[in-house]
This record gives C-alpha cells, structure tokens and sequence, in this order.
C-alpha cells in the first residue's frame, strides 16, 4: 500500500469513572449532578481508538491521525491539555454537551457533519475509530450511525486488534461472546471500527507531542461552533440510582479451616 | 554501552522562554498576568528568544494528573484575586460565595481525651461554670470578637480546585501560555549557579527509576527563566534549598498537615452560603479547624495538626473524624455526604522560611517562597500577588532588553515584592506562631501580641527543627498510659498490623469512630471514595528512605504513623515500604522523620521527589 | 397502533441462542399486553430450524433472511437483512438480544430506517398503553425508564433480563425476504473464531460462578514479598476444581499492558467492572478487591455475593457482599482447594 490511512478518531468526554455519579432532573432533562465540577477525561475506549489509531499511522507512511471530540469547550479544552500530551493528532472540536443522555444520533449526525468537513479527507483511505462504547451513554449506537451517514458499510465492534496487509486488506478481531474474538478479513478502506482495549498501553505524557499538538488545538477549539443536540420524541420518565444495599455479614476472627468450610459449603450449594 | 549513556544519548531537549515549574495559585497569577501582557502586546515588545517573531514562549508544568486536583477549600480577602478580576462575579466560579459571616470558635473536650494542659484545664473549667452567661454552647465558647487580623470580610469562599481550574482555563484559552498536567517536573537544570530549566521526570521505568518498557527519559526542558511555583513540599524548590541553602536566620522548621474534606450538607443544615467557622482548641488543643459553606449545600472542612505537636504517633485523618464528631459541629453535619477528601502539607514558617526569592535563571513563588500568613491564615492570595508581581517584573525585565539575572530579578521581582503588603503582613505575622513552641497557651498569647502589636512583639524562643521537638509515646502520655502500657499497645498493634495511633486514641478517651460509608469512612475508602487516588504506572518510587540503616534503629516510625494515605507502611528489616497508588502527594513523610538526615541536606532521612498521580478531585 | 417485531439469528448450531428466547419472550409478552401483532424476523444460513423450535410463539409471520451470505455476522450483509425484515414487518417496534450480531448493526439499520435505538434494556412494558423501558446509562451506573415516540424504534435487551421463551415446536411458514447482498456489502469475509492465547480458558459465560481476582494477589504480603507464582497456582487450581468464570479488576489487567507483576493468564477479556464486562452468574465471589469496580458495577447482575478481604471496613464489599470473610485469601483460597479436591 503507497499511501497510509486517514484515521478519524470519534471521542467524546466522560467523567472520570472513579467519580461518583448520581442523575439530577433539570429541565432539558436528565443530567449529573455537578457535572462541570466533575473531572472528565476522554473516554477510555475511545482512548484506545486514539492510541491504536497512532499506532497504525507510525507505521504507515503518510497517515493521518484526526480526533473528532464534542464536548463543552471548557472540559474539551481541559481533557485536551492531558490527552494532547500522548499521542499525534489533529482536533476537531465540537462545542456541544457531552452527557450521557443525549441521543446517539443525533451526537452522531454532528460528528459525520464534522468529518465531511475536514479538509483533504481522502475516503478511499478513511478508517472511522472510535469506543465500541462510550463510558457515559453505554449504549454502542454512536459510530455505526456515524458509519452510515458516511455511507461506509464495512464496520466492526469490540475491535481489540487490526492488522493491514500489504495488499491493503486487513484482519479485525472483535470479540464475540464466549469469550472469543471473530476475525474477519476486510478487503480495503474505508472502514469503521469500534474498539474495545486494543492491546496498547497508554502512552507516555510527551512534551514535544504536546506542544505540536498545541498549535492546532487551541483554534480548533476557538473555531468550535456551539452545537444544540435535538431528543426528538425522547422523554425520560426517571433516572436513578440502582438502589441496592444488601445486609453484609461480616465474618472475622474466625479460623481459616471454618472459613473455607462455610465457602465450600457455599459452593456447592449446601447454604 | 551502559543504560545511563544510551538514556541520556535519548534524552530530548527542548527550549522556551520561561517554564514554570506547578499550577497553583501563584502560578494562576504568575500566567493570568503574564498572558494578558502578551496578549496586548501582540509580540511587539514581548518576544521570544528561541522563536523569534513570536510572543515569549512559556509553558507551565504540573504534577497532578490535571490542574486543581487535591487542593483545598479556602477563605480569603482575595485582594491580589481581585485586582486581577475586577469584575469577579463568584458566581462564575463554582463554590464561590461572598463571605456572609464569621465565627471563631474555642471548642471544649466534651469527654476527657483531649491532651490538656492545667492552664487549659483551667479555663476550661472557668469557661464552664460561666457557661450561663456566656455565648456557650454545644461545649464551643463563640469568641464574642474576632481579631480584624483574623477577619475575612469581605472575601471569598472557594474552593481552591475550582478556581484553579476556573483560572487554568483562562490561561489556556489566552493561547499565550501552555499548562501541561500529569507531567512532574523531577529538577533543575544548573549551569554552575545559574539554572537553565528543568528536567521532567524519566516515564516507562519500574519503581526505583530504572528504565523498563516504554522508557522515554525525561526531557530537558532549557529556559532563560525557571518560575518555581511547586509548593512547599516541590522537588525543584526542595533542590535550590538544598544548593543555596536559606538566606542567613530564615529557616523551614514550621509545618502543619491540613486533612480536609468536602462534603455535601444535608438540606436543613442552618448553614448559609458564606459562613465561616474557625476552630481551635480539640481535639487536641493546637489543632485547628475550618468549615467554609459553598453554594449548593456544599462545604468544605479540615484541621490542621502543626509540627509543634509534639505526639509521636499522630494522625491527621483520625484527629479530622474526631473534630467532625464534636458537639459543636456535628449538628451541622448530620446527615452530610463526603463528596471529596484530601491532605497537604503548609510551610507555617511564612516569611521566616523565605528561601532566595531569585537567582540567576530563576525566581520563586507562592507558599514555598514563604508567602504564607500564618497571623491570618491566608496564603492563597498572597501566592497570587507574588506571581502576579513576578508577571510584571518579568515584562518590565524583557521590555528592557534585559537578562533574568539575580541582580534583575531582585531590581524588578523582589523589589516589587518587598514594597508589597505580602512583605508587610508577613513581617507582622513572622513570630506569631512562635509560641506553640512552647505549648498551646503559649502559642495563643504569642499570637495575640504579634497581631495586636503588629508584629513588635512575640514569644521568645528558640525553634527547632520537627524532629528535634518529638516527645517519646511515654513522655507526650506521661500520667496518662503507663510506659509498660504503651509498650502492650505498641506490640499488640504491630502484630494487627493496624496504625497505634488509634489504639492510643481509643485508650485515652476518644470516642471510636463509628463508620457510617456516608461521612465516616476508613481511611481506605476516604482514599478511593473521597480522594479517588491513582497512580500511572511507569515512574519511580518518590519517597525514598535515604539511608535504610537509620530507619532500621528508628523505634519510632512517625512517616508510617503520619502518612495522610496510609502509603508508608512496615517494610523489611525495619525500613518502612511504600505503596505510591495509596500517595496524595501530601509530602507530610517529609518533615515527619523522627531521625535528622545524615546528609544534613533534608529535614530527615525521606526523600520526597518528584511524582506522578495522587488525588483525583477537583472539588477540594 | 403498535406492531412487534422479534429479531432473532441462528447460533453456530443453526438454532436461537438463550439471549434470543429471552427476547422473544419479551417482544411476545410485550404484544399480548398491547393487544397488537408481532412478528418474527429470523436471520442465518437456514433458519427453518430456528423457526420450528419457536413455531408456536404466536407470531403472525415468521419472516426469513437465510442463504450462505447470512451465514456469519458481518455488518454490510447483516444491516441490510435487519433493514428488510423491519420494513417487510412494518413493525413499530423491534425487539431483539443484546448479543455481539445484533449490536454490531442495529443501530445502523435503525437509522436506515428513520428509527431510533435502545441497547442495554433490562426491562419493557406497555403500561398505559404506552411502551417504556429500562435502560442502563453510565457503564450500569443509573438506570433509566424511558419512551419515545419516535418508529420504528428498536429496543436491544440485555442477556439476562427476561425468562428464555419455551414451548413446543411447531413447523413454521417462512415467508423469505429476499435481500440483495451488494459486493461492496461483502468486502469483509468471516475467518473464523480465535480463543483467548492464555494456556486456560478462564471465561465461561455459563458458570454458576464468577471468581473474581482483586489487584490485591499481585501486591505485597505479610512478609513483604510478591508471591506471583503462588497467586496463580491458587486461582488455576481454583479454576480447575469450581469450574467458575474467572474475572479482574480494572487495575489488574491494566497492569498487564504496563509490564508489572500480574496474574499471567489474565487478559482484557477477563476484565469486570466500569470498562469491562457486566457479567450474570448466580454466585459470585471476590477475593482481594477493594473499590467500587468489582463489587460495584461488576458485580450488578450477581445473585449471591460472598468477598474475602482483609480490611474489615471495605465500605465496597459492605452493603454489595452477602457475606465478607475478613482474612488472607492466600490461606483461605489453599484450603478451599483442599477441601474440593
């Protein structure tokens, strides 16, 4: 293959998951309690989108790394001094809320509208990225409507690897139930591909990363327009809490031998 | 070829005009002003030297994993934060309030746990028996008159994490300066006594720093000017102490650990946004206390347990639930949530521990400048105004055409600052914690004579260094728990594995905590529920037992007692072992060593360098 | 007026799998209680199979996509067999399991078709006359119930959350939908399955019992040390002797692609909790966890619930775990392993 991918990485924001997370009612409808105070970070499957997507570029000459992000510009611009640090790309920011309950489609049309603006996007070598999931929604509908409205029929989920060809064509591996992958061939770009973990750890925070990055971030976030979500038909009737607390019984001080009995016991069934 | 050469064959370099060294209050200053210079000037008269054409190039370095994590809930005149924002509407800053109203409380010892001198026995008991007539309540005594030294009318509540993202997103949004969070900045870079950057810490190495997968040494940054803004407890102002010491008679003795919390206040509390409640007096009587209301049902709270209290075996977070279950505040907080939980060293030398303030290539900021105000408590914006008067040397040295020598820097930095009121008010407040050296009531009236003479007077004596004012467990319990006692308690809690400090506390009276999984909870989950602690892995270790031959005599194992996460704990042969995914970075292990370092060059035989991770919230 | 749509596709031994009774016990109960006609939209290589095992679920068509391009899940070939079924069912709502098939294309033939999508339903009803449902937000974290007005909508139903349908099998009348499969729909080929690399194959969704494995194995003991090989042999003899599914922490598999001391069977796939999987056992039992990530989310669809930790105050495992055993796991786990041997 000549001429290396042009890889557009879908990611939004969500909150840190280590941060407690409880719904508040306001009047456009469900949201989280003091969700501009929360910490966010980019979403963690869409993280590895981003890295697996940096990967694949270093290797193929003359690849191109985008990430297409909505959130909030404040948060957008905060998540952005950590993420900007990682790995190359170019942002294109997408000034809109970035909670869990906004609706996938309607997230989607603005991301495929951002995408059909990039300048130079080259289709025939175009590789969607992005979470098989995001950490807040969770719903796994976002990419594949991003992937239609691209007109783009070939599209995997629960990607955890990619291998290119010389030819071109490539193998996915998306997991499946059982605990297996599927593994497909794919004869060319372009492509959609939802990732799972991807097998990548996190790269190093690199200053000088961070500081090419830099010189687009900042205006592609002043050049971010203000993006209103549409819910058509969508009402909420509650959002709460699983409220679940279970008595624990607490056992201590107990000999080793009585507590594995209780549990073998367990086990098997006897209590 | 050996690793270190190959490294440092790797090791990257990379230039700017000024690299600033932390995010906190002063450098919000130090950059709010800065990039607002740069950005009315448009590069005419501000240019860069290592792009020429271009405005300077500054670039700030942060060692938490994002701008304002695990910093604290504060009050504050926020004259220096005013100045700067005119038009600061509180509102635009989430959990900011207008001061509404101030308390100070004396609090009683409801049981009899409390560690009190007959002095303070005393006046206890007068306090008591005038309880009829006085503003007595809920074993509290309400000072009927707040010193206007100790005032904060009118001022803010805030919470220091917000704001400072608040303000780093300003910064940012200039395009003049570039904050990078979650990169460590490990030292200095010297060129003979002229420091010429810093170098970040080496990433991808196992926990004693030697490189493993991924390794990618920690890159050079090279600047004309290094602003050093990293607090206290910093590895860069730590490493310019340790090479040009302190200037004659000005020494870092005095300290304190805050632990502190957010938490969100049942409806009906009778708290109002912008009240403030300072205490003192319990659980011990030189712990001091706080509980600033926020907005939306929100408060921030803490104590703060000072150097000068001489228990070998303290801990701050036991100390913070006892506070909470006095009388005097557990109305308020009845039915409260913890939302956030954290710790932090303070430097309480103030302007007595004022390092140089500048060099040549460098020049210091903020609380580990010494600017803290130990006589009003207040140091956040004093930290402001200092980085905000070395913004405006910094422009007046460039526009010049001038280097960033220590002669300049004094000329136009310290120059400013000395003409400052920071100057000012830290002179008056520079003995008035003298007296808690020689005891709680000592301490009070040292207090009371620097505020009302202005700083002419104060407690005579002589300070010392944190270890060399520890009592032994059978001195600071004497007449309390028998040594033989203390012995059983010291064996027995070993053998749990579990802190003595608590077991000492439950001996002496203190009400066991009962655990609630709302606003009391273990330590253990205070650090994953309140502080959301986490470590990247792929960095060193950074607290580092110097020389493990004296911790092996050390009896005594403060670091393991005081450590604010419990992240120091026993360890082979006597040196304690640490675990940096349970670290807060509160850098309390620093100056809680029992045994003076060997070396002479730290407060005791801890290292604390450079590290990644720690708390994970931004609402303290 | 509404009309149901259950869409099911055949498993590698050509009939429904579990996940899809369970819709379909869903989308037929959901009709009988709007009083409206569903239908049954099967999709394989040979689905007549499938539909005889269902034959006498009531459905008014049982509408068929099936022929060798139907054979294995493929995004091009499968969207457009879920398109045609739902326009050829003109159902208004569209009812099928949340299995990885489905989940890869639904919500592309959802906006195909002008619709909109729900996944991760844990319950539906028509109370009122009007279908809401359930739904995790937030990785399990906040439920919602909600309802829409827009149609066709398509509702995926999360594994687990409704009884599986019985009956007696009834010979079915497909009606077959022709679907065209394009060459640009066949870019991608099927290649088959690949289990996890690890020696043990450690996820078995069928268990009764799910082990989880905190990040405390891999940290330091008593004496101070590691004890990696000790932990491991602990969990596989475990493993052997329960036949449970094993899952991780967060924490544990991360530090897997960090190059620290880990359990070395333990891949991503094991991964439980907030960014792993949710799984349903009816036991499940912790040992070394502390924080919210196993007990919490990973252990949301776990019957019984028994930890053994050595911080009696883990406010995680308090108020999740039926029963916490305060205690080493390295000595409880050696002697539960003696006794089942």
């Amino acid at each position: 293959m000549s001429k290396g991918y042009h890889i557009v990485v879908c990611g939004g924001i969500v909150p840190d998951p280590l941060q407690r997370l409880e719904p508040v009612s306001t009047p456009s409808g469900p949201a989280l309690r003091n969700e501009m105070m929360l910490p966010a970070v980019l979403d963690p499957w869409a993280a590895s989108a981003l890295y697996e997507a940096a990967a694949l570029a270093k290797k193929m000459p003359e690849s191109k790394v985008w990430l297409v992000a909505a959130g909030p510009k404040a948060k957008l611009q905060q998540v952005m001094m950590v993420t900007g640090q990682k790995v190359p790309f170019e942002l294109v920011a997408i000034d809109a809320p970035a909670g869990g309950f906004t609706e996938s489609f309607a997230v989607a049309g603005l991301l495929a509208a951002a995408i059909k603006s990039i300048p130079g996007l080259d289709y025939s070598r175009l590789l969607v990225f992005g979470g098989w999931e995001s950490a807040s929604r969770g719903a796994g509908s976002t990419l594949q409507a991003v992937g239609e409205l691209l007109e783009i029929s070939a599209q995997f989920q629960g990607v955890d690897e990619l291998a290119v060809a010389e030819d071109g064509s490539f193998t996915v591996l998306e997991r499946v139930e059982g605990g297996r992958h599927q593994v497909s061939k794919c004869s060319a770009a372009p492509a959609v591909l939802g990732w799972a973990t991807g097998n990548l750890a996190e790269p190093p925070n690199n200053p000088q990363v961070g500081m090419a990055n830099m010189r687009a971030i900042m205006p592609a976030l002043q050049k971010a327009k203000a993006e209103k979500l549409s819910a058509e038909g969508l009402s909420f009737q509650h959002v709460a809490l699983p409220a679940e607390q279970r008595e624990t019984r607490i056992v201590k001080d107990t000999p080793v031998d009585v507590i594995a009995n209780e549990i073998v016991d367990w086990l098997r069934g006897a209590n | 070829m050996s690793v270190d050469s190959t490294a440092e064959q790797n090791r990257q370099t990379m230039e700017a005009d000024i690299v600033c060294v932390g995010f906190g209050p002063a450098a919000g200053g130090f950059l709010t002003e800065l990039t607002r210079e740069l950005a009315q000037d448009g590069g005419a008269t501000l240019q860069s030297s290592v792009m020429p054409g271009m405005p300077l190039q500054v670039i700030c370095y942060e060692r938490a994993d994002d701008v304002g994590f695990g910093v604290s809930g504060v009050v504050s005149r926020a004259r220096a934060i005013r100045t700067s924002f005119p038009e600061l509407n509180p509102a635009d800053v989430p959990m900011a309030a207008e001061v509404s109203h101030e308390e100070v409380l004396y609090l009683l010892d409801p049981g009899k746990a409390s560690r009190r001198s007959a002095l303070v026995r005393f006046a206890d008991t007068a306090l008591r028996l005038l309880g009829p007539v006085l503003p007595l309540k809920d074993h509290a005594f309400k000072l009927p008159y707040i010193p206007p030294f100790l005032r904060k009318e009118p001022g803010l509540t805030f919470s220091l994490g917000q704001f400072t993202q608040w303000a780093a997103g300003q910064v940012m949004g200039s395009g003049m300066a570039q904050i990078w969070p979650g990169m460590p900045v490990a030292a200095p870079l010297f060129e003979g006594e002229r420091v010429c950057g810093v170098r970040l810490l080496d990433q991808g190495t196992d926990l004693s720093g030697a490189p493993g997968d991924g390794y990618m040494p920690g890159m050079d940054i090279r600047a004309a000017l290094t602003v050093v803004a990293d607090g206290p407890v910093g590895a860069v102002g730590q490493a310019l102490n340790r090479k040009f010491g302190l200037p004659p008679g000005n020494e870092q003795f005095e300290w304190a650990v805050g632990a502190k919390m957010v938490v969100e206040l049942a409806p009906g509390s009778g708290l109002k946004p912008g009240t403030v409640l300072h205490t003192f007096g319990y659980p011990e009587p030189e712990i001091f206390g706080f509980l600033y209301v926020h907005p939306d049902n929100l408060a921030s709270l803490g104590i703060f347990v000072p150097s000068t209290f001489g228990s070998p075996a303290r801990t701050s977070y036991r100390y913070l639930q006892q506070w909470m279950k006095h009388p005097a505040l557990a109305g308020y907080l009845a039915g409260a949530e913890l939302r956030s939980w954290g710790a932090k060293s303070l430097l309480e030398s103030g302007r007595r521990g004022e390092p140089y303030l500048a060099g040549d290539g460098y020049a210091r900021i903020g609380e580990g400048s010494g600017s803290t105000n130990m006589l009003t408590g207040s140091g956040v914006d004093e930290a402001w105004a200092t980085g905000v008067q070395l913004a405006q040397a910094v422009c007046e040295l460039v526009r010049a055409g001038k280097p960033f020598t220590k002669a300049n820097l004094e000329a136009a930095y310290v120059k400013r600052r000395r003409e400052s009121w920071v100057e000012q008010e830290g002179r008056i407040a520079e003995k008035a914690r003298d007296g808690f050296a020689s005891g709680f009531s000592a301490g009070m009236l040292g207090m009371a004579l620097a505020g009302f003479s202005k700083g002419r007077l104060g407690w005579p004596v002589k300070l010392k260094p944190p270890h060399e004012r520890l009592q032994s467990l059978e001195q600071f319990y004497a007449g309390r728990i028998s040594s033989v006692e203390i012995e059983r308690i010291r064996r027995e809690s070993r053998e749990r594995g579990e802190p003595l400090h608590d077991a000492l506390m439950d001996r002496v009276g203190f009400e066991p905590i009962a655990l609630d999984g709302k606003l009391f909870v273990s330590l253990q989950d205070a650090l994953l529920v309140g502080g959301k602690v986490q470590a990247a892995h792929g960095y060193a270790n950074h607290v580092v037992f110097t020389h493990p031959e004296v911790c092996s005599d050390c009896g005594d194992k403060l670091c393991i007692e005081v450590c604010s996460g419990q992240a120091i704990y026993p360890g082979v042969n006597g040196v304690p072992a640490f675990d940096r995914e349970k670290c807060v970075h509160c850098g309390a292990c620093l100056w809680n060593c029992s045994r003076p370092g060997p070396d002479k060059t730290r407060l005791g035989n801890i290292d604390f360098r450079s590290g990644s991770g720690g708390l994970h919230s931004s609402q303290n | 007026m509404e009309r149901v749509l259950f869409l099911g596709h055949t498993g590698e031994n050509g009939e429904l799998g579990r996940a899809a009774l369970e819709a379909l016990h869903a989308a037929a109960g959901l009709a009988e209680e709007l009083g409206c006609a569903f239908d049954a939209g099967l999709v394989g290589a040979d689905v007549q199979k499938a539909a005889n095992n269902i034959g006498s679920c009531g459905a008014s068509s049982f509408f068929a996509v099936s022929g060798v391009d139907f054979a294995e899940a493929r995004y091009g070939s499968d969207v457009l067999a879920a398109e045609a079924l739902c326009r050829k069912s003109g159902a208004t709502i569209v009812i099928a399991a949340g299995t990885s098939r489905w989940m890869r294309v639904l919500a592309g033939a959802a906006l195909r078709l002008g619709g909109r999508i729900d996944t991760h339903a844990t319950a539906l009803g028509a109370g009122q006359g009007a279908v809401s449902i359930s739904r995790w937000y937030y990785r399990q974290r906040m439920e919602a119930q909600l309802s829409r007005a827009v149609r066709p909508w398509i509702i995926v139903l999360e594994p687990g959350s409704a009884p599986a349908w019985q009956g007696e099998e009834k010979a079915a009348a497909l009606v077959d939908v022709p679907v065209e499969v394009t060459d640009a729909a066949k870019r991608t080929s099927f290649a088959g399955y690949r289990a996890p690399q690890a020696s043990e194959q450690t996820i078995r969704p069928d268990a009764e019992l799910l082990f989880v494995a905190g990040a405390g194995w891999t940290k330091k003991q008593a004496d101070g040390n590691i004890h990696i090989e000790e932990a491991s042999k602990l969990i596989l003899d475990f493993m052997h002797k329960s036949n449970a599914s094993l899952g991780s922490s967060k924490s544990l598999v991360d530090l897997q692609g960090e190059g620290q001391a880990v359990l070395p069977f333990l891949t991503h796939l094991n991964q439980i909790g907030q960014t792993g999987a949710t799984p349903r056992h009816a036991k499940g039992f912790a040992t070394c966890c502390h924080g919210e990530e196993p007990h919490v989310v990973g252990w949301r669809f776990i019957n019984e619930r028994r930890a053994v930790n050595t911080n009696p105050n883990c406010g995680w495992a308090q108020g999740k775990a039926d029963v916490l055993y305060v205690a080493d796991a390295f000595a409880v786990m050696a002697k539960v392993n003696e006794l089942l041997s």
